[in-house]
């Protein structure tokens, strides 16, 4: 039982950390589907810097700069250039993955992993067999309900919303939309950072070329299953990440009668199901195609 | 002009122009302390983006604005509003799924930092009751009824210390009882001190509530700020119109200015109907399912004969929109029927109904009625492709011409029948939906609110249509918020409130009867 | 026409841009971004061979990238290429194996039925959900991709596994020699002809018939057209179908033609080179042809770059996404054109 909580804990840390950088551009405005890069970045940046400088804080920093920086890009291919935001976030992801490749090979030659000789602070043998848990693991709380109180409970929380739900009205009220949309990527950029180091750093001390696995995808699915609302969204990220260690359990239970790659694709098919049924309740087929488009104002 | 007061708002030689087109030119006012003052202007007169430089939303290109004797840097809402000018839009400037006390926090100054939901709730709501506006502060704003968005708008603007509030167009909106209901409320902020500036068109609503009146025209300054203790309706309407509109009625002019009396005495013979015939439209008791654009329809019966322009008149959202959905098939018809010069049609698909000469123009111009990006000749000829077929080769090059042929005979002004759609102006772009649905086959024209936002030229060219295709026998459904509009054109005039048939009006109209009827008062 | 000439400018334009940031990228990762640039150039368009092998990579996402363009003009967001273009692949590769042994007269065509079928089949169920209940078709075929992707890995380590596999990557058993449509891992004049074909069809249909008319119009508003009487849902279907369709059969050629059978995680960037040229292109037909190629070209220039010049393949990778990124910008800086200043708050 402790093994598949730690392993659930373990698998669903990552995911939440990019989920509610997710939340907060999505109630920005921005479906954002450049998580998947910023995700990686983050977690090459902590491999490299923690193996070229020995220090973990110079690794989680370097990732937060970097993450920081390609958001700012996005937002300003997107809010400046009027592209089209998932396109553009894609794009944002492809030039993560490709850039994290390009840097692996560009240091270490035609190498795929890099292993990085040690890890992120752990609880430690204080904690039994919780002690392996990364110090980002125990802040992962601390993180949701930041995200909560600063979207649900704050003015600034409601100025972000109108931002992305009615920009006009909060341009009407001397709240520059524009600037909320760089503040809720750039924000979301310290996250998928933060998020990107725990994969590599938390459990595994290891970067390997498109680690991230989808798992940027994953958070924006669970963003879209939350509806926006950062509880909800961490929710659907557990949820995601219980399939997922379930998963590999249930292998020993059923072994060949079910196929592993089905119980994989449970979390998509989970997030397709969702949004068909949230799709159903807010009532009728929605005639305009927005493309996520921004809004104009 | 005003005397004695102290100057709350001063413009100064404001310039705006948005590319080529200027929307206001060297346009100087200064509004006096504690008086109600009208701006008024037809569409396009900048009245509008006058507003918006005044509230810092639009950055003008020259001209400075100063709030009680100090200078305010344009272009910037809050040091705007922390000079104490609020702006309550048009078209209202709410997030739809906020509630309504955080409409009210999320505009509000000062400090502000964590709260709980019930400490916001109890904070507005206090507000609201000081205001007297009587709203749930946990009712979503998309859930409530025009009326009260506008109130909880206004007091959205009053929760810092507004000195200036400006109102653009509130009246567009209301019916006749809500626009008293909204004076009252403004003479009691006038009596605290506060300036309004109200975004007017009608004559009647400017001579009723403001103090002073201020006429802009293409842009340019006419007149003002004058009392309106010095100005009479025909001056203040020659102001307005000036000499752009000759060889109209004067019914015509005193509609499109709001310039009517009271009491419409009926006389009005200009126009005189074709002699209503045979039905071309007959719905008999018809309901609907909840649309999400309004309230459904409960047992509307409804009828235009041939030669006939039936007026639909009610406060938006009272079903008006169900009613052309359902028209048009886009809304769930739960019971009755529809019957279309005679062939039922209550199941049948718009396609099928436009076969049977159903045209319909319909409310947003913009979303609806054309696709602004794509090409004018793809939008003239999007009913007739329908019509004949979607696999069926075509020859872009003969549409090409004979859209640019049929655009000239409805004296569209375009260049090129690639040019998009969107490059029209609001008039010209109205022309092109007329010339693609009014044709010689239509029987039935449902117009929904025509001439929303068009200039007084167009305004009328839309009318002589509509009184064309009449004359040539086809039946008119027309819907209009405005009701100097609709008493001008139609033969009748039917009242929706709440999704129902409220009232039907023949000539001579009293517009105290059918505000009675759009507010579901006794009459 | 000033309008056609105004968006080539345009798209070269946005690609000179983002093959500038690519080269800043390589230089700050250390490798010389000339060299890179003209070893890409080497690889794919310097040489007889290089076109060709521009064209062997190029002519499969041309299929494709004309599904998203059909989809694309009909108003919905499909961007579920990648995972049509894997159902076709498997069903494709489930008949050719499963008839293993019968007539190539009949065993081809039917391939290529099953082929186009399994991709319309992907675009479907989005489709369905998207018309019937507004279901947001951008996550819908976005998580299609991951459960196609899925369904590759596990038909290709069950149902189909090669059991002599040897190589690192699942795979299924080589299509019989009877049935493939070119010789080795090369081109052949049968996929031109198909190509061809198919590219001609689509361009009568999106520029010579009311479909294309009315499809355009509800791609730019599909609102305007309900209002005119179109049934949105069919015009709608009709481009998810097409659009799976095509992806599926350039699956289908994959597995009958250059690869010459299924193996897991194949070509994993196919879709979203695709979705890229559709949009580099600006949805039209004739324009895909030609940017079809030039991204063919990258990816040729992604085998040969580790190979014989012993640069990173992710340079393409690369370059494709800096692409993305900018193709889809409507307006340059607001401060840079001083048009619009009443945005300053």
């Amino acid at each position: 039982m402790d093994d598949t909580i730690i392993a659930i804990l373990r698998s669903g840390t990552p995911l939440i950390y990019v989920t509610l950088a997710g939340v907060l551009a999505q109630r920005s405005g921005i479906w954002h589907l450049g998580l998947e890069g910023l995700m990686i970045i983050g977690a090459c940046a902590a491999v490299l810097g923690v193996v070229q400088s020995g220090s973990i804080l110079v690794g989680l920093g370097i990732g937060i700069v970097l993450c920081v920086l390609a958001s700012a890009l996005l937002w300003f291919v997107i809010e400046k250039l009027r592209a089209n935001p998932i396109i553009a976030g894609l794009g944002l992801t492809g030039l993560g993955l490709g850039g994290t490749d390009l840097a692996v090979q560009a240091i270490y030659g035609s190498q795929a992993s890099v292993n990085a000789p040690f890890g992120l602070p752990r609880l430690g043998p204080a904690f039994g067999q919780y002690g392996v848990l990364s110090i980002l693991v125990v802040l992962m709380p601390v993180f949701v309900i930041a995200v909560w109180v600063l979207t649900r409970r704050t003015r600034w929380g409601l100025q972000l919303a109108a931002s992305g739900e009615h920009p006009f009205a909060a341009r009407s009220v001397g709240v520059n939309p524009a600037r909320m949309r760089l503040i809720a990527l750039c924000l979301g950029g310290v996250l998928c950072a933060l998020g990107g180091a725990e994969l590599s750093m938390g459990s595994l001390q290891i970067f390997a070329y498109g680690m991230t696995a989808g798992r940027g995808f994953m958070a924006f699915a669970a963003v879209i299953f939350g509806g926006g609302n950062p509880l909800g969204a961490t929710g659907a990220a557990f949820f995601f990440a219980i399939v997922g260690a379930l998963g590999i359990r249930a292998q020993l239970l059923f072994g060949e009668r079910v196929p592993p790659d089905f119980l994989l694709a449970l979390p998509y098919i989970a997030t397709v199901i969702g949004v068909w049924i949230s799709g159903k309740l807010r009532g009728g087929a929605k005639a305009a195609a927005s493309f996520g488009e921004l809004k104009d104002y | 002009m005003t005397n004695g007061n102290a100057t709350a708002l001063a413009c100064r030689d404001i310039s705006v122009n948005y590319g080529v087109v200027a929307a206001l030119a060297d346009v100087s006012v200064d509004f006096a302390e504690g008086m109600i003052h009208a701006v008024v202007g037809q569409n396009g007169a900048g009245k509008t983006t006058f507003a918006r430089v005044a509230a810092g939303i639009v950055h003008p290109d020259k001209g400075t604005v100063e709030i009680g004797g100090k200078p305010v840097p344009v272009g910037n809402v809050g040091r705007a509003r922390s000079a104490g000018i609020e702006i309550v839009h048009q078209s209202f400037a709410l997030p739809p799924s906020f509630t309504v006390a955080e409409a009210m926090e999320f505009g509000a100054e000062g400090r502000g930092a964590l709260y709980s939901r019930r400490d916001l709730e109890r904070r507005w709501t206090r507000h609201l009751d000081a205001l007297g506006v009587r709203v749930k502060p946990r009712e979503r704003i998309r859930d409530l009824p025009v009326e009260t968005q506008q109130a909880v708008e206004i007091a959205r603007a009053l929760v810092t210390d507004a000195k200036v509030l400006i109102l653009d167009e509130p009246t567009a909106v209301l019916s006749p009882s809500g626009i008293d209901n909204l004076f009252e409320r403004l003479k009691v902020m006038q009596a605290n001190g506060v300036t309004i500036i109200l975004i007017l068109h009608k004559i009647r609503e400017v001579l009723s509530i403001a103090d002073t009146v201020t006429v802009l025209r293409g842009g340019k300054l006419v007149e003002g700020p004058t009392l309106t203790t010095e100005i009479d309706a025909p001056r203040l309407a020659a102001s307005i119109i000036g000499t752009t509109a000759d060889g109209l009625s004067d019914t015509d002019r005193d509609a499109l200015v709001g310039a009517a009396e009271e009491d419409d005495d009926g006389t009005e013979t200009a126009a005189a109907s074709v002699a209503a015939g045979p039905a071309i439209l007959d719905m008999r008791g018809i309901s609907t399912r909840p649309d999400p654009e309004g309230p459904a329809l409960v047992d509307v019966a409804l009828r235009v004969g041939r030669g006939e322009i039936v007026g639909i008149a009610g406060v938006e959202g009272n079903g008006q929109r169900t009613l052309v959905r359902a028209l048009s098939h886009l809304a769930d018809i739960t019971a009755g029927t529809v019957e279309l010069s005679g062939i039922e049609v209550t199941h049948q698909p718009l396609s099928d109904r436009r076969a049977n000469g159903l045209r319909v123009i319909p409310f947003e111009r913009n979303s609806e009625g054309l696709s602004l990006s794509s090409t004018l000749w793809e939008n003239w000829a999007a009913r007739s492709l329908l019509r004949d077929g979607v696999l069926r080769l075509i020859s872009p090059a003969k549409i090409r011409k004979a859209c640019s042929a049929a655009l000239k005979v409805w004296d569209v002004r375009f260049s090129t029948p690639n040019q998009p759609a969107g490059s029209l102006s609001g008039g010209n772009a109205q022309k092109l939906i007329l010339a693609r649905e009014v044709d010689e086959d239509a029987t039935l024209i449902i117009a929904a609110q025509p001439t929303r936002g068009l200039d007084v030229g167009a305004t009328a060219f839309v009318w002589r249509s509509l009184r064309e295709a009449r004359a040539r026998g086809c039946g008119i459904l027309l819907i209009s918020s405005d009701l100097d509009e609709l008493f001008d054109i139609s033969d009748r005039v039917v009242v929706m409130l709440g999704g129902r048939v409220n009232g039907e009006f023949s000539r001579p109209y009293h517009l105290g009867e059918v505000g009675a009827a759009m507010t579901g008062a006794d009459r | 026409m000033i309008g056609y000439l105004t968006q080539i400018i345009r798209a070269v334009a946005f690609v000179f841009i983002a093959l500038l940031l690519c080269g800043v990228i390589f230089e700050f990762a250390g490798f010389s971004a000339p060299l890179m640039f003209q070893s890409i150039a080497d690889g794919a368009f310097l040489s007889m061979r290089a076109w060709e092998n521009s064209l062997r990579w190029g002519l499969p996402l041309f299929l494709t990238a004309l599904g998203v363009v059909i989809s694309f003009r009909c108003g919905f967001f499909n961007i579920g290429a990648q995972g049509q273009f894997y159902m076709g692949a498997i069903a494709a590769t489930f008949v050719a194996d499963g008839l293993n042994g019968q007539s190539a007269v009949l065993v081809v065509p039917l391939t290529f039925a099953a082929g186009i079928l399994g991709g319309a089949l992907w675009a479907l169920w989005p489709g369905l959900l998207r018309v019937k209940s507004g279901t947001d078709e951008v996550i819908t075929t976005l998580m299609g991709n991951f459960i196609a992707g899925l369904a590759l890995i596990y038909v290709t380590s069950g149902p189909l596994k090669d059991p002599s596999g040897t190589g690192q990557a699942a795979s299924s058993r080589p299509i019989g020699e009877a049935y493939r449509i070119s010789e080795g891992n090369s081109l052949s004049p049968t996929i031109i002809v198909i190509c061809v074909l198919v590219g001609v069809g689509m361009w009568v249909l999106v520029n010579r018939t009311a479909f294309g008319v009315l499809s355009s119009l509800a791609g730019r508003n599909p609102i305007m057209v309900v209002w005119q009487g179109a049934r949105l849902s069919r015009l709608g279907l009709a481009g998810f179908v097409i659009g799976g369709a095509l992806a599926g059969l350039a699956g289908t050629i994959e597995v009958l033609g250059p690869i010459g059978r299924l193996s897991s995680g194949m070509l994993p960037t196919h879709g979203f080179t695709a979705i890229l040229i559709a949009l580099v292109a600006n949805l039209s037909v004739l324009a895909t042809a030609v940017v079809a190629i030039f991204f063919g070209g990258l990816a040729a220039a992604g085998l040969y770059l580790p190979v014989l010049a012993g640069l990173p393949a992710a340079a393409i990778d690369i370059i494709n996404a800096a692409i993305a990124l900018f193709i889809t910008a409507r307006a340059w800086p607001k401060r840079l054109t001083g048009l619009l200043r009443r945005d300053a708050t």
